[in-house]
């Protein structure tokens, strides 16, 4: 199969963009991200200009190193553009001092990584309410247990995360970073150290919550299975975007994944 | 081998930052005990050194036969009692085959008075002694001016001079046992090389002046040359055939004095030690942590390389070698660091109101050496046992483990701890109920219980404190409180130390308190009269006796007696005698008499201080410089005038007179008349103005200055609080540093859902006052229970009862938790500005 000629592909001059501009959640412009400097210097992002569609599951898929983790980062103003902009919502994450940009993804963002995504001292329930009691608000009850049932965590919201599965902890990760209701969520790889059952669990759920609660979330993945629960699959080489598809299916991401790996 | 130091020296470099922090630590405990040990060895070499020099030309002297052991007073350190000698033994000595020459030394009390007010305070006692004029034996120098010849001529020693700003020909006044006497100094003189004897203020009289201003008889003791020639021993044989003298050996007399001159500095040694011990303890708990943590992270590579066939030494002997690498470079700067901070050093110990060294300090390799062996030997075991214990992992369970340390507690651990803790207390018990202080031995198991249960400690503290914590800091709070039980062992250690420093302050803080109260006790419950006028030196008596006999003059005082004191032995032990008008004092200070008549003491009676009215009847003898008295114990009183030098014992002043010879009042109670005239005090303060030596006080201020003294020692402990917090501080900025490096992921991760730097700040911060918080707590509780115990067992009559410092404990808390706040303030801002991805990789 070949990827869909017609879908929203973005153009390197942003002049399809603007269908999408108006409903994006997230969206980078031009931009750039270099690592190191002179000789050595890595652009692990080289002019990308991409938005990340509101209410939609976005999957991001690309060989190793090419650039998709930075990609996420960028975006979820986790780290700053070398040149370019990135916006989420209407907002320009560039015009953004360290504490607004903070605040933004306290607020607004919701991100879930591959590991390391608990605090260890805090239990399931603390850890999922920390974006809303760092700025000083209680979670409303509805939305907590919305979250909570949503992700089947109930008897599991005392433990601490060292009592937890690995499927678990992901499941809290997963339930932070939606209880927020942020505007765009973002996640790195969040089935990348789960075994197939498990990992699909967790896909389910992203999907629920898209089709919901209109949830929008950009992830990042290697399998082609995962990124079949997708409204849309965003292929990325070298720090470019090569490629994007709608409506994906497994057998139709497997085959322009072994075309990238020529 | 030279690549695996190279490689060592590099993997140092890397993580500079880390090892920067350990090496101050060993730095600092290295310079906290150089300085120590240079500035004991300095205040003893050099009273040492200029005792020696200047007593090198005397080969012996004849004494007093001596009386019992030294009693210790501020007065006359160490120095024996002894009988008098015989006016005659100059003569006898003279008489000697084989003696060149024979000075007799005449020592009594002489205090130096320039336009009308005492020169010198402090330790230092105030000697007058003869003229010398055998330059051999003389221990003084002339350093300009005239030796002293006609009464009424003196010669001061160079550091008096210097204090008074008096230069020979200046006219003066001298106050000695016999009261005021006008002089006129005729030169300036040196103690060998030094510009005083040591501890000492020396007023130098001619010959023709000892038996009217020391009133003194006979000689204290007489100076001997031997004739070149003659052989040594058997003069030395034929000196001690004298009747009612003995004789000793002059390297013997040197060392005896030497002893005596540095005795006082015996317990400021200990103290000082006792800080330098915690300071390198500080310094080992943050060296062990730090090659802990680093021995951890390359637990893993190290599994990896057994896996493929390394050996042991080639993974882990780097560690020690960086070890040994860190500790040689931190401990040539503590040593360097330390020599350059002996002045320092001194100014704290001057805190206290000894000051000695006057010459520059003396370095001895010995105090280097054993100061560069802690520093490099501590660093290198704090390594070695890591390193080992994580070379005999098995390669696959070294892969295997995440390199924190287990959070779990071990059980056996804490059990054994609360049995160790068990124990102590009971001990602590045992000792009070039983006033023996054999168990107080069993009490210092409390040591190493805190030791071994200082994880669960560090848990149940994170535990209670946790939802106190969420209550006032919210989220942070919680976390805080967390990642204090994260790595239990690591927070017990660094806990331990804070500890061990404020325990350490607080059971000087109660000791001190305590000493401060007792001395008072008797001075605010009997203390009757008016006014009190008190000796200028605390201990020591310095008042015109001609004082009393004016101020009695007044119109409108109604009563006056005064209060003498002298050294007796009594069962073989100096102590110290009160002498007493048994009709008058009663009246003005009440000794609360609980059996026999204090008026027979004019009929040749003693009064002893205690709680036993049995001793009542009984016989006491009394060994005095001239005389021994056997008298009849005639009353029992349950207190004694106060002061740190309080009489244990009380005759008739005028049996103490004809025992010791005339001395100058210690204290002089006034009592004004019912209805006085307003300023009738006013009076009384102007004859003790114009009384060198003396101070007048109300019955107030006497009772709130008695124990003043020990304020000054106060300042000294507040100086070392200061000192301990400092290295307390590295402590704390140490376990945050390492706590922040292990845990970034989890504050990364926080930052990434939108924790702000201050937040981020505020966790670390909150964890070390937690910390600080729960260990100073700790510190002070368990030292309080123990000082408690200690001075209710050993206290004595000295200490009647323990008095607990609550201000001052409170404020030792507070500083402690400061420390730790300010010392975490460094990492924890640093770690606020990483970039959130840095922290998240856990790259650094
Ligand atoms: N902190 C960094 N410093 C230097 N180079 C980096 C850094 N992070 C990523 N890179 C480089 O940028 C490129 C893209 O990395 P990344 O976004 O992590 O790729 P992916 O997530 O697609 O595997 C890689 O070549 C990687 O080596
Ligand atoms: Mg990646």
């Amino acid at each position: 199969m070949s990827p869909h000629p017609d879908s929203a592909v973005v153009d390197q001059h942003g002049s399809a963009l603007s269908s999408d501009a108006d409903d994006a959640a997230a969206m980078l412009v031009g931009a750039v991200k270099r690592y190191g400097a002179g000789e050595s210097a890595v652009a692990a992002l080289d002019d990308v200009t991409i938005a990340f569609p509101a209410g939609k599951f976005t999957a991001v898929m690309g060989p190793s190193g090419s650039g998709k983790s930075t990609m996420m980062h960028c975006a979820a103003g986790l780290d700053r553009l070398t040149s370019g902009r990135a916006f989420v919502g209407s907002t320009d994450l560039s015009t953004l001092d360290d504490r607004e940009l903070t605040l933004l993804r306290r607020e607004r963002i919701g991100f879930v990584f591959q590991t390391f995504n608990l605090v260890q001292t805090l239990t399931a329930e603390e850890n999922i309410c920390l974006p809303l009691t760092l700025s000083g608000r209680r979670p409303s009850g509805d939305v907590l247990d919305q979250v909570v049932s949503l992700l089947r965590l109930g008897d599991r919201l005392r433990h601490r995360p060292s009592e937890l599965s690995g499927g678990q902890q992901q499941r809290v990760a997963v339930a932070r970073a939606l209880v927020a209701r942020p505007q765009v969520v973002f996640a790195d790889e969040p089935t990348g150290n789960l075994d197939t059952r498990t990992g699909q669990e967790i896909l389910g759920f992203l999907r629920s919550a898209v089709d919901e609660d209109h949830q929008s979330i950009v992830m990042v993945t290697h399998d082609p299975n995962a990124a079949a629960w997708a409204d849309r699959v965003v292929f990325v080489v070298d720090g470019h975007v090569h490629d994007v598809m709608d409506r994906p299916s497994a057998d139709a991401v497997l085959d322009v994944v072994k075309g990238l790996g020529r | 081998m030279s690549q695996m130091v190279r490689s060592a020296a590099r993997s140092v470099f890397a993580s500079r930052g880390r090892f920067l922090l350990t090496g101050a630590a060993v730095a600092l405990s290295v310079a906290f005990l150089a300085a120590t040990l240079v500035l004991t060895d300095s205040m003893r070499g050099r009273a040492a050194a200029d005792i020696a020099e200047a007593l090198a030309g005397t080969d012996a002297v004849v004494q007093g036969v001596e009386l019992g052991e030294p009693g210790g007073g501020p007065g006359d350190p160490a120095r024996s009692v002894q009988r008098s000698l015989g006016p005659d033994i100059t003569e006898r000595v003279v008489a000697v085959d084989g003696v060149a020459g024979a000075a007799p030394q005449w020592v009594g009390f002489a205090k130096l008075v320039v336009d009308g007010s005492s020169v010198g305070t402090g330790t230092a006692s105030d000697v007058g002694r003869n003229w010398v004029d055998d330059p051999a034996l003389n221990p003084f120098r002339l350093a300009s001016g005239q030796p002293p010849t006609e009464v009424g001529e003196i010669v001061i020693d160079r550091s008096l001079a210097d204090n008074a700003g008096v230069a020979a020909g200046d006219v003066v006044r001298v106050l000695t046992a016999t009261g005021m006497h006008d002089a006129t100094v005729t030169g300036i003189a040196t103690f060998a090389s030094a510009n005083a004897a040591p501890l000492q203020r020396t007023v130098l009289l001619p010959d023709a002046a000892v038996s009217a201003w020391l009133d003194t008889e006979a000689p204290t003791e007489v100076l001997v040359d031997v004739a070149e020639g003659a052989d040594r021993t058997e003069v030395l044989a034929r000196l001690s055939a004298l009747s009612d003298a003995e004789v000793v050996d002059g390297p013997d007399h040197i060392r005896t004095m030497q002893d005596a001159a540095t005795s006082p500095l015996q317990f400021l040694n200990v103290f000082l030690l006792a800080f330098a011990v915690v300071a390198i303890l500080i310094g080992v708990t943050i060296i062990f942590n730090t090659f802990t943590l680093t021995v951890a992270r390359r637990r893993r590579e190290s599994g990896l390389l057994r896996a493929i066939g390394a050996e042991r030494r080639h993974v882990l002997g780097g560690v020690v070698i960086e070890a040994a690498f860190v500790g040689t470079i931190a401990t040539l700067v503590g040593l360097v660091c330390g020599v350059a901070g002996v002045d320092a050093l001194r100014w704290v110990v001057g805190l206290t109101g000894i000051s000695l060294l006057t010459g520059p300090p003396i370095v001895s390799p010995t105090s280097i050496a054993i100061a560069a062996a802690v520093g490099i030997g501590a660093t290198i075991l704090s390594a070695w046992i890591p390193a080992r214990r994580a070379a005999a992992t098995p390669p696959i369970e070294a892969l295997r483990e995440s390199a924190a340390e287990p959070r779990a507690v071990s059980r056996a651990r804490t059990a054994s701890g609360l049995v160790l803790a068990a124990a102590a207390i009971a001990g602590g018990a045992m000792a009070v109920v039983n006033s023996n202080p054999v168990w107080l031995t069993l009490a210092v198991a409390i040591v190493p219980a805190l030791v071994l249960c200082g994880p669960a400690i560090v848990t149940a503290t994170a535990r209670w404190s946790s939802p106190a914590a969420r209550r006032t800091a919210g989220v942070s709070g919680s976390i805080a409180a967390g990642n204090l039980a994260a790595s239990p062992r690591r927070s017990a250690s660094t806990a331990l130390a804070l500890m061990l420093g404020t325990a350490m302050v607080t059971m000087f803080a109660i000791f001190a308190s305590s000493l401060t109260s007792g001395v008072g006790t008797d001075v605010r419950e009997g203390l009757e009269a008016d006014l009190v006028v008190t000796s200028a030196t605390p201990d020591v008596s310095t008042i015109d006796p001609a004082l009393a006999d004016r101020i009695a003059a007044l119109p409108d005082v109604e009563a006056v007696t005064a209060l003498s004191s002298a050294e007796g032995i009594v069962a073989g032990k100096a102590e110290a005698i009160g002498g007493i008008d048994p009709t008058a004092l009663p009246t003005m200070f009440d000794l609360d008499p609980i059996a026999g008549d204090l008026a027979d003491l004019s009929s040749g009676g003693v009064a002893v201080v205690g709680d036993d009215p049995a001793r009542l009847g009984g016989t006491l003898e009394i060994e005095f410089e001239r005389s021994t008295v056997e008298a009849p114990i005639v009353a029992v009183v349950s207190r004694s005038i106060g002061g740190f030098e309080a009489p244990l014992y009380f005759v008739d002043a005028a049996t103490l007179d004809a025992s010791v010879g005339r001395q100058l009042d210690a204290q002089v109670f006034v009592d004004l008349a019912d209805g006085a005239a307003a300023d009738a005090e006013e009076d009384v303060s102007a004859l003790v103005r114009d009384t060198p030596g003396s101070f007048l006080a109300t019955q107030e201020e006497h009772v709130a200055s008695r124990g003043s003294e020990i304020a000054a020692f106060g300042n000294f402990i507040d100086g070392m609080l200061v000192l301990a917090s400092l290295i307390a501080l590295l402590g704390v900025a140490n376990t945050t540093a390492l706590a922040i490096n292990e845990r970034s992921g989890e504050l990364g991760l926080l930052r990434a859902v939108g924790a702000t730097r201050r937040a981020l700040r505020r966790i670390v911060r909150l964890e070390a006052a937690l910390l600080s918080f729960a260990a100073a707590s700790i510190g002070i509780a368990v030292a309080t229970g123990f000082g408690w115990a200690m001075i209710d067992v050993t206290g004595g009559t000295e200490i009647p009862s323990v008095v607990v410092p609550w201000l001052r404990l409170a404020v030792t808390l507070v500083i402690a938790v400061a420390a730790g706040v300010v010392a975490a303030a460094w990492p924890a801002f640093r770690v606020s500005r990483m970039p959130v991805l840095d922290l998240v990789s856990g790259d650094r």
